[in-house]
């Protein structure tokens, strides 16, 4: 019995951890839709730019001889939000500014364009083999008996669940607080209003995509860490998961996202727990249909009424 | 306008004649490198293209083949099915008859349907899946070992000599990793092993913490893992982190530097089943020398096996004076040929008559100790 709990303690653990980095991905996705309507699939794209500079950032730090673990980090972290800010604010720049205004699918497939672009760039770039860091957070704490099964808890996982509400916490923030933020909620609402009233709407749009890109490099950096390794196709699949995040959460609405990003993870990890690791995909995508038959505009999300 | 289009004209019938003067006497035969440049195995190509292209050269070194030269041309198919087919479509379009490779099997069964068609020798060094050369085709060969051997002797060594308590089958799903992974699990379950899990994973996925909770519930004290190197490491490496202590075994696939890359400590100790290090048979000494004086690793799994693809194709050519691929698919089935992996013969199937695998216990540095 308590060997049961345990398992599902750790299996429950597990799938949190993996969730995080879903939800902070998912916000990029969630954000941009909620403000323009449009699904930025260059967003997995960035994800992986901000492991591959993390891991550039710390491993410079290191030879540099940095080694003090903490300021190692921050700096790490602070670079790498900084170059995919970037790119995310040049992303929007280049590939979306240009063609706002018209048909919605012309940024979708500009949007396509992009993630191939940015994903062979990176190919190019820093060659497609994996690139890996050693483990630089290590220790665990096991709980259970000693000659039974025992959950283990690894101060990463801690430090993700930690970075994550405090991303979070900060953002929802941000939104509700500052006159950006307010302006955010604006545009959201109703953008060629928000124009007439005064409000730089390209700004926003603009502080939006930076946001969204500053998360996935948190991601990046929190990820790389805790595998180790990045290649330039890991944004793909990450991006996937962390679009299905979005719209099972309802896409546009942030706390939709990050609900939408941990109950993913848990699925994911619970399908692997007590069915089959080969089936995680098949169950958390079945289960994005089921809801999305009886929930069209996913857990948290809004229906769209029809603006006069 | 009409005097320079006359001038042109003379300038290129005088080209034309050079051209098939020079080219007369000594034809190039071209060679196709096929294999992964790019992805995520690409190292494994390397070890093809290192190991063949030395072979061209000291072919050609030596006077070519019946006075022509060989060439080699590298085609990159990234370990895709897809790409193998647009490669193996573009290699019949260059006109080339000779290809060495696919690498990994899941590209090479595809390519090799159009080989045959098109009457293209394919000899693949790489390849280890059974089911490539159970289709009753004449123009595929290998120089390596199949999984159906590589399986059995990895199942024989974990039942005879590891015995473990709980063992767990992981594999990626893809032909080769199922393939091997099913062969193991037949082999040790007839020798009364207990298989408690038999799973698979999706290659590409980087987490797999839920896989090893369930290993830890499950006591799993051996885990045999069917698939290539990135999964594995990351298994390893997840392993260690979360306390799981047992052991691991996996195929030739897992087999590289990269696995101490990524999974770092946590690779010391994965014991792997390899082609035997036939850059450590005394016989080659003065062809590791060559890859030595060129700063290439001679050691890697697949060097001496294409080496010895282009070899066999060279030889053919000799025996049958001619580049009919028909004649010289009879040839390699009717002799036996000595190469640099020993003398090699051919069955009806196109497979090696005779092919051990070897079982190594890997280093977190990147290298091998042989175990058995």
């Amino acid at each position: 019995m308590v060997e049961a709990s345990l398992y599902f303690i750790q299996q429950l653990l597990n799938g949190l951890t993996i969730g995080s980095t879903y939800a902070l991905i998912a916000i990029g996705y969630t954000m941009v839709y909620g403000i323009i309507g449009m699904i930025n699939f260059a967003h997995g794209e960035i994800y992986m730019i901000g492991m591959y500079v993390s891991f550039v950032a710390i491993t410079g730090l290191m030879m540099a001889g940095i080694t003090f673990l903490p300021v190692v980090l921050l700096l790490a972290l602070a670079f790498s939000m900084f170059v995919s800010s970037t790119y995310g604010w040049a992303v929007e720049r280049v590939a979306y500014r240009p063609l706002r205004g018209g048909n919605r699918l012309i940024p979708l497939i500009s949007a396509i364009g992009m993630s191939i672009f940015l994903q062979n760039y990176v190919r190019l770039a820093q060659g497609s083999r994996d690139v890996a860091i050693p483990s630089l957070i290590e220790g665990n704490w096991s709980f259970g008996p000693a000659d039974g099964f025992q959950a283990t808890v690894s101060l990463m996982q801690v430090i993700i669940w930690i970075s994550t509400v405090i991303s979070m916490f900060a953002l929802t923030q941000f939104i509700a607080r500052s006159k950006t933020g307010k302006a955010c909620r604006a545009v959201a609402e109703d953008l060629k209003m928000a124009n007439l009233l005064g409000i730089d709407t390209n700004r926003v749009i603009s502080v939006t995509f930076i946001i969204g890109a500053a998360l996935a490099a948190v991601a990046g950096l929190l990820l790389g860490l805790y595998y180790g390794v990045a290649n330039p196709f890991v944004g793909f699949i990450a991006g996937l998961k962390a679009f299905t995040a979005a719209v099972l959460g309802g896409i546009g609405s942030i706390p939709g996202a990050m609900l939408g990003g941990l109950l993913l993870g848990v699925t994911e990890s619970m399908t692997g727990a007590y069915f089959s690791t080969e089936y995680k995909d098949v169950v958390s995508f079945g289960l994005l249909v089921l809801i999305l038959l009886f929930r069209p505009t996913g857990l948290l999300g809004k229906p769209e009424v029809e603006k006069i | 306008m009409k005097k320079f289009s006359k001038k042109l004209l003379t300038i290129s019938t005088s080209l034309a004649i050079a051209g098939t003067v020079s080219f007369a006497h000594a034809d190039t035969i071209k060679i196709a490198l096929a294999g992964p440049v790019t992805g995520a195995v690409a190292q494994y190509g390397d070890m093809q293209m290192i190991g063949a292209q030395m072979a061209i050269e000291k072919i050609n070194a030596a006077g070519g083949v019946n006075g022509d030269t060989l060439e080699g041309i590298i085609y990159d198919d990234a370990c895709d099915p897809k790409q193998a087919v647009a490669v193996a479509n573009k290699i019949v379009n260059d006109g080339v008859k000779f290809v060495v490779g696919h690498l990994c099997s899941s590209s090479t069964q595809p390519a090799s349907d159009i080989y045959e068609d098109e009457g293209i020798l394919m000899v693949t060094a790489a390849s280890t899946s059974p089911d490539i050369t159970t289709r009753g085709y004449k123009m595929v060969f290998r120089t390596i070992g199949l999984d159906s051997h590589q399986g059995p002797t990895a199942g024989n060594y974990i039942a005879d000599t590891i015995k473990p308590k709980n063992l767990a089958i992981i594999h990626d799903k893809q032909q080769y990793g199922e393939g091997i992974a099913s062969a193991v699990k037949k082999t040790v379950e007839s020798k009364g092993i207990n298989v408690v899990m038999y799973e698979g994973v999706t290659a590409g996925d980087k987490d797999f913490s839920s896989l090893i909770a369930k290993m830890k519930k499950e006591n799993v004290d051996f885990i045999y893992y069917g698939g290539y190197h990135p999964e594995l490491g990351l298994i390893l490496r997840q392993s260690a982190e979360q306390g799981l202590a047992a052991k691991f075994m996996g195929p030739e696939g897992v087999g590289n530097k990269d696995i101490s890359t990524i999974a770092g400590a946590a690779s010391e100790g994965l014991m792997v089943t390899l082609p035997p290090s036939f850059d450590l048979n005394p016989e080659n000494k003065s062809l590791v020398d060559s890859f030595k004086a060129k700063n290439q690793d001679p050691s890697g799994a697949f060097v001496m096996t294409a080496y010895s693809a282009v070899q066999v194709i060279a030889d053919g050519i000799k025996l049958t004076k001619g580049t009919d691929t028909n004649a010289i698919q009879q040839a390699l089935r009717s002799n036996s040929f000595s190469t640099p992996t020993g003398s090699l013969e051919f069955d009806e199937k196109g497979d090696l008559k005779s092919f051990d695998f070897v079982i190594y216990e890997w280093h977190s540095d990147g290298t091998k100790t042989a175990l058995k």
